[in-house]
């Protein structure tokens, strides 16, 4: 047989795989991506210096302990953790195709650009999946030793994390599907994270009286709350501030049954908001 | 395989107002390596990102293998393989990875990615380079594996979009070299340049292109048959005089005669074959010991000019 009929027959034979095969195949390099990275290693070190300040803190102080209160202190950080993972993982995950010109090499390939974002969120996901999993069996161990018993609402904490990671995750795809430069991108997940939503919240919560309970920062805390017994509830106070007038404080508390259909509609629209820009876009540069 | 593997029909594309691509049509014939020329900003990259899903139409078709890019990507692009512009690789990833990645991304079994990997980092000179990771390699090196990437499903489709742009002139060597192998090969080819004598040197057929408009189409051969213009470089043992140089100025036909060396000339010479071997006579009857006496490879970019200019 001729190279030539080699060539046509080996074509001939082969059959592209489906979405989904090519969805497993871009996780399994994405993947590949950040066991090579200097993101997984960084934030694995931000991980450790979080995990042994509060174990140091812990184990000086002379309080009485429970198994979910020790899990509660943890969790109290694990947002910060989400908020930097869903930055380093998913910030610049499609604009950095654009931007560093990968998608060059990726996308003149036979296969949809759904197969290439939902790929690239299961990694990053996977990622971040890690990262929680390792805090919190550190977590969970430090409540054996330290609050002599298993916590179980510890796992459930985790849970909730892992859902407040894949909505921010989602969050940061969306902003990277339209976001220009890599940079701009990573800076505006981290920035809406860590202190804008933060501060939309607080001016609803505390000074205007409206519950955020819209809000996927707001609905994230439901993932430290969840580790107190009993569940604190939402609470109104009136201060005295003098010549008859009183300031009203306003302590709202996220509903976990709540707090979980919010953060599944965050991720499910992001997600797919980010997919149709993804879509729409050109690599026109 | 039924019809022609590329067929572009009244293809545009419009950026906020500006026409890239207007109403072009074109058929690339099967087992051809079609040269696509045209000045930058010609519309050349346009198209080939249209052809390769990058880009979307503003109107008209584009079909590989009879499927079309724009309605079906994903089985158009399946017998094609691709490189547009500079692209830039997973720099935590070797040469072997990278195919393995696009491999499976085709669909490709680990044997036939590792029987694959080997010829096509062979063709592209890259072997020793295979386990290598990306991040530190040159820019000839990227477009190495580039065009390794390009063949390794064994694609009845290449598009190459200025294979050799911003490469230096030993990366350029090396990839006119790789393009020179392909040819040899059972693949339609086609390839975007604005080097003419790259096109003329490696192509079969060519498409020349201003302002997003095709002006001109055919093989090599008709196009340069149809060049009635020749660039003509003449070396000969005598040193070039300025008398000398007058003396050949003077010749009926001579044109756009300039010294290009010692004993080296070049001249614009209207006409065919017989007109060719009459001036070289003219020559001799001057005195000159002709060593060599050629056709300098521009004809090519008589016409081109030509057309641009009549498109302005």
């Amino acid at each position: 047989m001729s190279e030539t009929n080699v060539n046509a027959a080996s074509r001939a034979a082969r059959e592209l795989p489906s979405d989904l095969q090519q969805v497993g195949v871009v996780a399994k390099y994405d993947i590949m991506k950040y066991l090579r990275s200097r993101r997984l290693l960084g934030m694995l070190i931000i991980e450790a210096i979080v995990l042994i300040a509060i174990t140091a803190l812990l184990a000086t102080s002379n309080n009485p302990k429970t198994a979910d209160g020790v899990v509660g202190q943890y969790a109290g950080f694990a947002t910060i953790l989400i908020v930097i993972g869903a930055t380093l993982f998913g910030g610049d995950a499609i604009v950095s195709e654009y931007q560093g010109r990968t998608g060059y090499l990726l996308f003149p390939n036979p296969i949809k650009k759904v197969s290439i974002i939902v790929g690239k969120f299961i990694s990053s996901v996977a990622a971040m999946v890690l990262i929680l999993a390792i805090y919190y069996a550190i977590a969970l161990v430090a409540g054996l030793v330290m609050g002599n018993g298993f916590s179980t609402l510890g796992l459930a904490s985790l849970g909730l994390a892992i859902l407040y990671g894949i909505s921010a995750l989602a969050v940061a795809f969306l902003i990277s599907s339209f976001m220009k430069g890599t940079a701009g991108s990573l800076i505006l997940t981290f920035a809406l994270f860590f202190f804008v939503l933060d501060i939309i919240s607080s001016i609803m919560g505390s000074l205007g009286g409206i519950k955020p309970w819209f809000l996927v920062n707001f609905a994230g805390t439901s993932l430290s709350y969840v580790t107190t017994d009993p569940y604190p509830v939402d609470t109104i106070q009136s201060l005295d501030i003098g010549a008859g007038q009183s300031m009203t404080f306003y302590y709202f508390y996220p509903d976990v049954g709540l707090s979980i259909a919010v953060m599944a509609v965050y991720a499910v629209v992001a997600l797919v908001l980010a997919y149709l820009i993804f879509r729409r876009r050109e690599m026109s540069a | 395989m039924l019809g022609d593997p590329i067929v572009i029909q009244s293809l545009t594309k419009d950026f906020n107002g500006f026409r890239a691509v207007d109403d072009l049509s074109l058929t690339v014939r099967q087992g051809s390596f079609l040269g696509f020329l045209g000045p930058n900003g010609a519309g050349k990259t346009t198209t080939i990102k249209i052809l390769t899903n990058l880009l979307s139409a503003s109107g008209g078709s584009a079909s590989l293998n009879g499927i079309d890019v724009v309605q079906h990507p994903k089985e158009a692009l399946a017998q094609v393989g691709a490189v547009v512009e500079t692209p830039e690789f997973y720099p935590y990833l070797t040469p072997n990875e990278t195919l393995a990645y696009l491999g499976e991304i085709r669909g490709m079994s680990k044997e036939d990615i590792s029987r694959r990997t080997k010829v096509v980092l062979e063709t592209v000179k890259m072997t020793e380079w295979a386990d290598k990771r990306i991040g530190k390699f040159s820019k000839g090196m990227k477009q190495r594996v580039a065009i390794a990437q390009a063949m390794l499903h064994e694609p009845s489709v290449i598009i190459l979009d200025e294979p050799t742009s911003g490469l230096d002139p030993r990366g350029m060597y090396e990839v006119r070299e790789i393009l020179s192998e392909l040819k040899k090969q059972d693949y339609t080819i086609f390839m975007s340049s604005h080097l003419l004598n790259e096109v003329q040197e490696v192509c079969s057929d060519v498409a020349l292109i201003n302002r997003g408009r095709l002006l001109k189409t055919g093989s090599v051969e008709e196009l340069l048959e149809q060049a009635s213009v020749k660039r003509i470089e003449v070396r000969t043992i005598q040193q070039m005089s300025g008398e000398l140089l007058n003396s050949i100025s003077k010749i009926e036909g001579v044109q756009e005669l300039r010294a290009s060396g010692e004993n080296q000339f070049m001249f614009s010479l209207t006409g065919k074959d017989q007109e060719q071997a009459q001036m070289l006579l003219r020559l001799q009857s001057l005195g000159l010991n002709v060593v060599s006496y050629k056709e300098s490879g521009l004809a090519l970019e008589s016409l081109y000019m030509s057309l641009i200019k009549d498109s302005r």
